[in-house]
């Protein structure tokens, strides 16, 4: 009994590799031939950034000389500088976005499942901001966020009190670029979360219903379990850009005001492109790698590793 | 017959009854589908009223540029008249070098994971299934000195020599393109799609002596041809949008894709901002149409994307 399944997946990876396909050294080398150009690109741009950005984080390197090895040095420094430490700061409120933009992107998500007319049309637009390059995003709310700009003027008109230039404050530039990285996002998480939702039998729910469950109570005990493995992803995704953004600071504040959206990526590019100290950013890059796993691995306790029946 | 009267009676207050239960739910769902429009337009408004703003006020020569407004107060093309001439950079010159660069990055990109996964899905060779989860492997790796070294790459490759204009040129087009030629998430994509493709169709190609180079091109691109072109469109919006590298490393002003070149004008325009949301515009428009024609193969890539 046991045997019958084990011989048919062998089989299948007979059929993988072909009937009539011996593993012969020309078929080998056409293999190889196939794959190489893309290899080749792989190791060299992939690959190789992360071999030796970790053996940069413990050299001095300037380009031109080859690396010095210098041991703990870079990290000393790093710990010891303050503006690392505020980048870093930075980038864990940062973090704060997540569970916002999950929300929003879960309640969108159901919105655009209803069976209404013109939902297409609502999906479309959700999405243009997600296509749209962070070069011009920036820019347009740069502008939008300007002292008597359009978002002061909005707030004004729906009787919110206007805020001045929000990305001159201290106290509001790095809420005006979160909300940029929310506004972006949402529609990228609203479609994974439709997949997700697609993806729950409609039996289940209905079934429930019939037994008399109200709405809020199917959401509660079908839906959002049965969304758990796509949460999972999505809050894993955003947690990392998060602690990982940069483009959006690069365009509009460039970790102005009074260092007030200097985030610990941000660091690193300023130590590597214009300080030239290559070592010190590839240290400050791979605590900020350490910190992705960290809060990954908190993300999956939290959302139970993402299985349905947990 | 008295019987047969009672019970039709019955079945009428029956049959009203679930009428009215009905019309009620219908009303309710009426009122819900009416919040739900009312939640979804403000929302919509949320999300496309800053293109909105910033195409009315690129069209707009004069008034008061950063204020909230639903209408233009006038309407000239004088901003992007002013945007075309650029300064430093000649604004053509942005729109070619993006072309080049979206040309090059998709038909290689593309080229590239289309040829490595066909001996991962249909080939048997020592080694195959090591490839293919060290590829899977690197996707989780840390790469956050990926910027820093692919850098010092480019310089160590002679990328950013200067020596004659045209070969100048060639080479910093590659240097934009070539860290984001190998596509992980494309090989994974392009391996699912040739894997539903059936053995049949292949063995009987290699028993016609078809060689493998003539069963890739004739069997698994036609037949792949839709997770091509939606890979395809990812990797166009991707290679349209993308501004960083490019900014950081290219030495030459006059190389940068039109995202980059329009942050650089922001600079130089730094007291005509409608020039440079003249410019903006211009940026976004390509990309609107790609994804409004290709948004079912978008949508399809995404998912599978993600679910690599």
């Amino acid at each position: 009994m046991t045997t019958t399944p084990r011989r048919a997946s062998r089989r299948e990876q007979h059929r993988v590799g072909g009937t009539g396909a011996k593993v012969t050294t020309r078929n080998t080398l056409i293999a190889y031939a196939f794959l190489m150009p893309f290899l080749i690109l792989l190791v060299v741009y992939h690959t190789w950034p992360v071999i030796f950005g970790t053996y940069l984080a413990f050299t001095k390197y300037n380009i031109i000389s080859p690396p010095q090895w210098v041991g703990l040095a870079n990290f000393r420094e790093l710990f010891a500088d303050e503006q690392f430490w505020s980048g870093l700061k930075n980038s864990l409120k940062y973090i704060l976005i997540v569970p916002v933009i999950q929300v929003i992107a879960i309640l969108v998500a159901l919105l655009v499942n209803r069976p209404m007319k013109g939902i297409g049309f609502f999906r479309t637009a959700f999405y243009v901001p997600v296509v749209t390059s962070f070069a011009v995003v920036g820019l347009m709310w740069n502008w939008m966020y300007q002292q008597g700009g359009a978002v002061n003027t909005i707030l004004g008109f729906i009787g919110l009190p206007q805020k001045g230039s929000f990305l001159n404050n201290p106290a509001t530039a790095l809420y005006a670029v979160m909300f940029v990285t929310l506004w972006k996002g949402i529609g990228y998480y609203m479609v994974l979360y439709l997949a997700g939702l697609q993806s729950i039998s409609p039996e289940l729910e209905e079934a429930a219903t019939i037994d008399g469950a109200s709405r809020i109570q199917v959401f509660w005990n079908i839906t959002l379990p049965g969304l758990r493995p796509t949460i999972l992803v999505c809050s894993l995704l955003s947690t990392i850009s998060a602690i990982k953004v940069f483009e959006e600071i690069y365009v509009m504040t460039q970790g102005y005001p009074a260092g007030s959206t200097y985030t610990a990526l941000f660091y690193t590019y300023s130590r590597a492109f214009q300080d030239y100290k290559y070592g010190l950013a590839a240290a400050g890059g791979i605590i900020i790698a350490l910190i992705s796993i960290i809060f990954g691995l908190i993300n999956f306790r939290l959302t139970r590793g993402g299985k349905v029946d947990a | 017959m008295l019987e047969a009267g009672r019970s039709d009676l019955q079945t009428d207050t029956f049959a009203i009854t679930a009428a009215r239960l009905k019309a009620k739910r219908r009303q309710r769902r009426r009122l819900t589908d009416l919040l739900a429009y009312a939640v979804l337009i403000v929302i919509a408004l949320i999300m496309l009223y800053p293109f909105y703003w910033t195409f009315i006020t690129s069209i707009e020569p004069t008034g008061n540029i950063y204020e909230a407004k639903i209408l233009p107060k006038s309407v000239g093309i004088r901003n992007y008249a002013e945007m075309w001439k650029g300064t430093t950079v000649p604004f053509w010159r942005l729109i070619l070098n993006s072309v080049v660069i979206c040309t090059l990055g998709v038909t290689l990109t593309v080229t590239l994971a289309t040829l490595a996964a066909y001996p991962l899905a249909k080939m048997r060779f020592p080694g195959r299934d090591l490839i293919f989860y060290a590829i899977l492997a690197l996707m989780v790796l840390p790469n956050e000195s990926g910027l820093i070294v692919n850098y010092i790459t480019t310089i160590k490759l002679g990328l950013l020599a200067q020596t004659n204009p045209v070969l100048d040129a060639i080479r910093q087009y590659m240097a934009v393109v070539l860290p984001g030629l190998a596509s992980i998430v494309g090989l994974f994509l392009l391996r699912q799609a040739y894997l539903t493709i059936p053995l049949e169709l292949i063995e009987a190609a290699r028993i016609d002596g078809g060689s493998e180079l003539t069963i890739w091109r004739l069997i698994m691109l036609p037949l792949a041809m839709p997770t091509i072109a939606a890979f395809a469109i990812l990797e166009f919006v991707a290679y349209w949008n993308s501004f960083l590298w490019a900014r950081i490393m290219l030495p030459d002003k006059n190389m940068l894709p039109l995202s980059a070149g329009l942050l650089e004008l922001s600079g130089t325009f730094s007291t005509n901002s409608r020039a440079v949301m003249a410019g903006a515009v211009i940026t976004i428009i390509p990309i609107l149409i790609v994804f409004a024609f290709g948004q079912k193969y978008f949508m399809k890539g995404l998912e599978g994307a993600v679910k690599g």
